[in-house]
């Protein structure tokens, strides 16, 4: 369980923001002033933040500028209704470490989040991947299915790379594309459906199930079992 | 874009230039033909002058009887100028009686005739001879050479009054043209860049009133109400994201969590599930309305750089090879020129990967995709072609309008907003997007029409 800090000044959205995660398992605290969220913010200790960009007193832009300069480092998820790249770049040369366009799905904003928290929590030092019966070797780029050596082309590494960093977590096909491929549009759901099937049939093993299942509406997972 | 430096030809161009020129070109042939005539005219006179002093010393001379002719032309010379007339008594026999110079060998009876120069004896003559009633022929001659010497002088002046005027001309022309140049060029660029979105630029103004400042102003005026016009329809399309989407989504959020409940159902989480599907392609829809619309804009500028185009193509090979091997489509990407573009890579990519999917969906089963980068006369294209159905003539302005579906689509997965958005970046970067036929099967060539574009070195 993770405490979050929700600054969000629209009632709904945050209502949206907080069900969420309070369904995630999560504890969360909401403040709709951007003054008030920096005093808090600097004041407790959280584990994430949701920021809107658009606050009354100081926006969000300035606040997660304040809180770096404060040297808190806690991961920041920046929510505007602003969604131009130009935007998104300047909330992330802020300080923000994610980026999410309102309106979004909340399941989305909550996938978001785990990423920022397990980012945070496990800085990416490790040269071993270990996941069930995969073992991705970082430093030499390799993998091993079940101690047999499986070839991977680049992007099917970064992707495996991804998906076990985050692993039993549920990834979407957008936060899939923007994290693996790097790029920030919608390339279509069937895309990233066809380079996961293609990485099943590498990894997967004859009379087991998947090591990556679909969960139908919200994206893939990364399974131990 | 203007070259930023001026050339000739753009000079030579200007309506100054052209005016000046003109007028110029007037006034010098009216110099000319003034000089010109001013030189014909004394000409005549002086030949006629000298022609009328001939004759009448022949005539004079030809008064005096045979016997007293020698002695009288003898007289003649010694009072003449010296070295300016000219005396010949030949008898008739041929033989020369009296005279200061050497006979010549034809003579003209009557009418007068050119002597050439002797020199250090005579400069050119001009000549008349006559016959005495005793057979005698009497030839009087009289230097012109101070004659002909003026001549040339007033036609070098004429020829050189001609020159001076004409580079005069040409000089003042282009001295004339240069500020307007500038001017329009400064124009020219501000109008580049109003039209490629930047509605916060202005026509330079030199504040001196003439007809490029109304000019400027009118235009000037005109992107002030455009600005106002396009953000009064941004006003709109955010208010569109904020009453029409958020309502949208929040719709699918509450269906998402109903689907969670325990127990559900399986009739209506089957209900919930395609509602929630549905939803999620009207909201796609509505995000590539609106990314159109921001694209279109023009506001997007901070993620402009220098762009690899042929590594560009290889990530957009990488990322659609597993959908096109899926349905048996060979996917190649070739590079014959490396290509480096100004512009932003995130928007390239996506309209490269656009064409590709396009060109996966639409060729057939065990088909063939082409992406190929390489120059045309040093501009940037990149190629995408298919072997698909390919798009007819009066269709292919059609497809790139926003929802135009072209014919054929219709078993095909998608709303028609693909090719506005490749459109909607072309625009922004002033690129341009070509849709022919490959025969079979359509080829999009991506121009990138920008000056600053160069070659990687090898």
């Amino acid at each position: 369980m993770a405490r979050i800090l929700i600054i969000e000044d629209d009632p709904a959205t945050a209502g949206e923001i907080r069900t969420e995660l309070l369904g995630h398992g999560h504890d969360v605290k909401h403040i709709a002033d951007g003054a008030e969220a920096l005093d808090c913010a600097t004041r407790e200790p959280f584990d994430a933040i949701t920021l809107d960009r658009m606050l009354p007193s100081l926006d969000g832009l300035s606040l997660v500028a304040r809180l770096r300069e404060r040297r808190i480092a806690v991961p920041v998820l920046m929510i505007s209704a602003l969604s131009d790249v130009d935007e998104r770049i300047a909330g992330l040369r802020a300080g923000g470490d994610d980026y999410l366009v309102k309106p979004f799905a909340s399941v989305e904003m909550a996938m978001r989040i785990e990423v920022l928290l397990r980012r945070h929590q496990e800085p990416a030092t490790e040269a071993i991947l270990r996941v069930g019966l995969i073992e991705l070797d970082l430093i030499r780029r390799r993998l091993l299915v079940d101690g047999e050596p499986v070839r991977l082309l680049h992007m099917e590494f970064r992707l495996l790379e991804f998906l076990a960093r985050h692993h039993g977590e549920v990834m979407s096909r957008q936060i899939i594309f923007e994290q693996v491929w790097g790029y920030y549009f919608d390339p279509g759901a069937n895309l990233i459906n066809v380079h996961i099937a293609r990485l099943r049939k590498k990894i997967d093993r004859p009379g087991r199930p998947s090591a990556i299942a679909t969960i139908k509406g919200e994206g893939y997972r990364l399974d131990a079992a | 874009m203007p070259p930023e430096r001026l050339r000739l030809r753009d000079i030579r161009n200007t309506s100054t230039f052209r005016l000046t020129a003109l007028l110029g070109l007037l006034f010098a042939v009216g110099v000319v033909v003034l000089l010109g005539l001013i030189y014909v005219l004394s000409v005549r006179e002086l030949d006629t002058r000298t022609d009328l002093v001939l004759r009448q010393e022949i005539a004079r001379l030809r008064q005096f009887p045979p016997d007293a002719l020698p002695a009288q032309m003898q007289a003649e010379i010694m009072r003449s100028t010296h070295g300016l007339n000219f005396f010949l008594l030949i008898s008739a026999r041929g033989e020369r009686r009296v005279g200061n110079m050497e006979p010549v060998p034809v003579v003209r009876l009557r009418q007068d005739f050119d002597i050439g120069a002797r020199p250090g004896i005579h400069g050119p003559l001009r000549a008349r001879a006559a016959r005495t009633m005793a057979g005698e022929t009497i030839l009087v001659a009289r230097d012109i050479s101070t004659i002909i010497d003026l001549r040339r002088r007033v036609l070098r002046i004429v020829v050189g009054s001609g020159i001076t005027i004409a580079v005069s001309v040409l000089a003042i022309g282009v001295a004339l043209s240069l500020r307007p140049l500038r001017r329009v060029r400064d124009m020219q660029r501000a109008s580049l860049a109003i039209a490629a979105g930047d509605l916060a630029v202005r026509m330079p103004l030199a504040g001196r009133g003439d007809e490029l400042d109304l000019f400027a102003g009118t235009v000037n005026v005109m992107v002030e109400e455009v600005g106002r016009v396009v953000a009064q329809v941004k006003g709109v399309t955010d208010a569109i994201a904020h009453d029409l989407r958020t309502p949208l989504t929040r719709v699918r959020n509450h269906l998402y969590r109903a689907l969670q409940t325990p127990g559900l159902d399986p009739a209506v989480a089957a209900l919930a599930e395609a509602a929630t599907a549905d939803l999620g392609i009207v909201l796609e829809r509505f995000a590539a309305l609106l990314r159109i619309a921001e694209l279109e804009a023009g506001a997007r500028r901070s993620g402009f750089g220098a762009v690899d185009l042929g590594m560009l193509v290889d990530r957009v090979r990488d990322l659609y090879e597993p959908l096109a091997e899926e349905r048996g489509i060979l996917l190649e990407a070739s590079v014959a020129a490396p290509a480096q573009t100004h512009g932003d890579e995130q928007l390239l990519f996506e309209a490269i990967s656009n064409l590709v999917d396009n060109a996966i969906k639409f060729s057939p089963e065990g088909g063939h995709v082409g992406v190929r980068v390489h120059h045309d006369g040093g501009t940037a294209v990149v190629e995408v072609q298919d072997n698909g159905p390919g798009i007819a003539v009066d269709q292919r302005q059609a497809v790139l309008r926003r929802f135009h579906r072209g014919a054929g689509a219709a078993d095909i997965a998608g709303a028609g907003l693909g090719l506005s958005v490749v459109t909607a970046i072309m625009h922004l970067h002033n690129f341009t997007l070509h849709l022919d036929d490959a025969a079979p099967g359509l080829i999009a060539r991506l121009v990138c029409n920008r000056p600053g574009l160069r070659a990687i070195p090898e």
